[in-house]
């Protein structure tokens, strides 16, 4: 019985797992795979059959691309933007919505709102907001006497506003802070009012260290997500002013799926891969000296 | 408890003055939509329309098909919702409660396919559905991939979730004579609806702003989805931001009425899982 009842046991989980293997195989690591390869070969737009060209084409990407090192900048500006602003954002309004005070559900609602709504419809309303001459902002910085500003029509601004829209979606961070303040235990709070903590210091000793956790959680997440932004070039920006917000993934796109060159589009979906993981590596690496996880020595 | 009536005070008070700000741009967009185009170039621009024009709506949907862009979306989100969460619920079931050799090796490749990317694939997956399969221009290429576990978060998600549930039902169940599928049916299903409900409403989310695959595989405008259709209507107008504003808040409303559905349910979803490790 129990020998037939493991036989059981393993098979149900085969069959419940079918469906992910599929997905692990075939959308996920098959293609990681063929990614690399792919990035060795001319194929597309001038050469119908893959052709092998060893390196050509990082080559290519390297030396003579004239937007690869400029998509790359302003990838890694955008994304540590947004990473920062919507961490310190999201925690902040998670551990406000943390306390005991009316209305709560509402406020939540209101901070989760902007998550929901579709990123399409989110960029072109904001692009009315930024309108150079009868937009909002540019309302707000007449009543204060600044002079007009472009916002996504200027070079230098059009990060940090696009930045901003992504600061204002972060909503999905916000509930994973407030999932993980409510998991806090209560006793460690009562424990330091007991020691005569005060309101700052519970913070500093009780809640950080009990969330380092969920802050390396969200920190990575952001980043990755982040790293791959592409919706705002889509919706609106193009890439430009100039290469200013030629984003890494819409150069991916713009080579695969506009110049139909596949073998480059993989080049860059590679460098873009290994540059994403040096990232992710260095995250875990330092994570070690600042996570604290409950129940463990230091 | 710990908290001090003070302190919550001030909390209310940032909290609301945040909540003012965050608003703001939604608002302004949908007073927008209210307005003419004369009024919205006037300065200083009133901050709520004189005349709340909701004609201009109508006026708008005689341009912008936007049942149809409607209709188009939800072909692609309904099945690729249900088949997502569905295949989910089943991994994240064998993760938490079943065990099989080669577990620990799959539970490994599907937590560190969170790490990886979605960009990167890109290419070989349109490849395979587009030159291979030759799907494109049908939904297939986005909503197949969600009958293969719907993203090792929510798999991960729902394991989490099972794995607050007391065994002891299970045990319960497997000398009644159940097996563990009739068990997952019948015990854990009905104890994780709301962790099920966050993953619905997570791919829904997910499927709605994923406007890169929209563009690479739906190429004629009959089959446009409401990102696609939304971002030709604004090519097409470049300037006339009333008609503009309409059509960008008639695209919020599946969203908002599809989250406040869920939305009771969401932190607690999240909450459970205990988001640890």
């Amino acid at each position: 019985m129990p020998i037939k009842g493991k036989r059981q046991e393993a098979t149900a989980a085969y069959l419940c797992l079918i469906p992910s293997i599929i997905g692990l195989v075939f959308i996920t690591y098959l293609p990681l795979l063929s990614v690399f390869a792919l990035s060795f070969f001319n194929w597309g737009s001038g050469a119908p059959d893959p052709k092998f060209i060893g390196l050509d084409n990082y080559a290519r990407l390297f030396t003579t691309d004239p937007y690869f090192l400029d998509s790359l900048r302003v990838t890694v500006v955008f994304a540590v933007l947004t990473v920062f602003g919507s961490m310190i954002y999201s925690l902040f309004i998670a551990m406000l919505l943390n306390r005991k005070i009316p209305a709560r559900g509402f406020f939540r609602a209101v901070f989760y709102l902007p998550y929901v709504l579709p990123a399409m419809a989110v960029y072109i309303g904001w692009s009315w907001l930024y309108e150079a001459n009868f937009g909002l902002f540019n309302y707000f910085l007449s009543l204060m006497g600044v002079e007009k500003l472009k916002f996504i029509a200027d070079g230098r601004l059009v990060v940090p506003s696009l930045a901003l829209i992504a600061v204002w979606l972060s909503g999905n961070l916000i509930v994973i802070f407030l999932a993980g303040l409510q998991n806090v235990p209560r006793v460690y709070h009562e424990a330091a009012l007991i020691d005569g903590a005060n309101g700052f210091q519970r913070l500093r000793h009780v809640t950080i260290p009990c969330m380092t956790p969920i802050i390396f959680y969200n920190l990575l997440m952001a980043l990755i997500n982040n790293m791959q932004i592409v919706t705002p070039a889509l919706a609106l920006t193009n890439g430009g002013p100039g290469n200013e917000s030629r984003f890494i993934t819409y150069l991916m796109y713009q080579s695969a799926f506009i110049s139909n060159h596949l073998g480059y589009g993989s080049s860059v979906s590679t460098v873009f891969f290994v540059i994403i993981a040096i990232f992710t590596v260095i995250l875990f690496v330092t994570s070690r000296s600042w996570i604290f996880y409950e129940g463990e020595e230091k | 408890m710990y908290e001090s009536k003070t302190g919550n005070r001030l909390a209310i008070v940032i909290l609301a003055a945040l909540a003012v700000l965050v608003m703001l741009p939604i608002w302004w967009m949908l007073r927008s939509s209210l307005m003419t185009n004369a009024e919205l170039f006037a300065y200083p621009p009133p901050f709520a329309p004189t005349v709340w024009r909701f004609g201009n709506y109508l006026a708008t949907l005689m341009n912008f098909p936007f049942w149809v862009y409607f209709r188009n979306t939800m072909t692609i989100i309904i099945p690729s919702v249900i088949g997502g969460t569905l295949t989910a619920t089943l991994a994240g079931y064998a993760f938490a409660r079943l065990r099989f050799p080669g577990k620990d090796l799959l539970f490994m490749l599907c937590v560190g396919s969170m790490l990886l990317p979605t960009m990167v694939t890109l290419i070989p997956l349109y490849i395979a559905w587009s030159r291979g399969l030759h799907l494109q221009d049908t939904y297939w290429p986005l909503i197949l991939p969600y009958f293969c576990g719907g993203g090792a978060f929510n798999i991960f998600l729902i394991r989490q979730f099972i794995k607050t549930i007391p065994r002891e039902l299970d045990e319960a169940a497997k000398i009644d004579g159940a097996g563990p599928l009739r068990i997952l049916a019948s015990i854990i299903v009905p104890s994780i609806k709301s962790a099920m409900i966050v993953v619905a409403l997570l791919l829904f989310i997910g499927m709605w702003n994923d406007l890169l695959q929209q563009m690479i595989y739906i190429n004629s405008s009959r089959n446009f989805t409401i990102a696609l259709g939304l971002s030709q209507f604004k090519g097409s107008l470049q300037s006339d931001w009333s008609k503009i504003m309409c059509a960008t808040c008639m695209s919020f409303v599946p969203g908002v009425i599809f989250y406040l559905i869920g939305q009771k349910y969401f932190v607690e979803g999240i909450v459970m899982t205990g988001m640890k490790s």
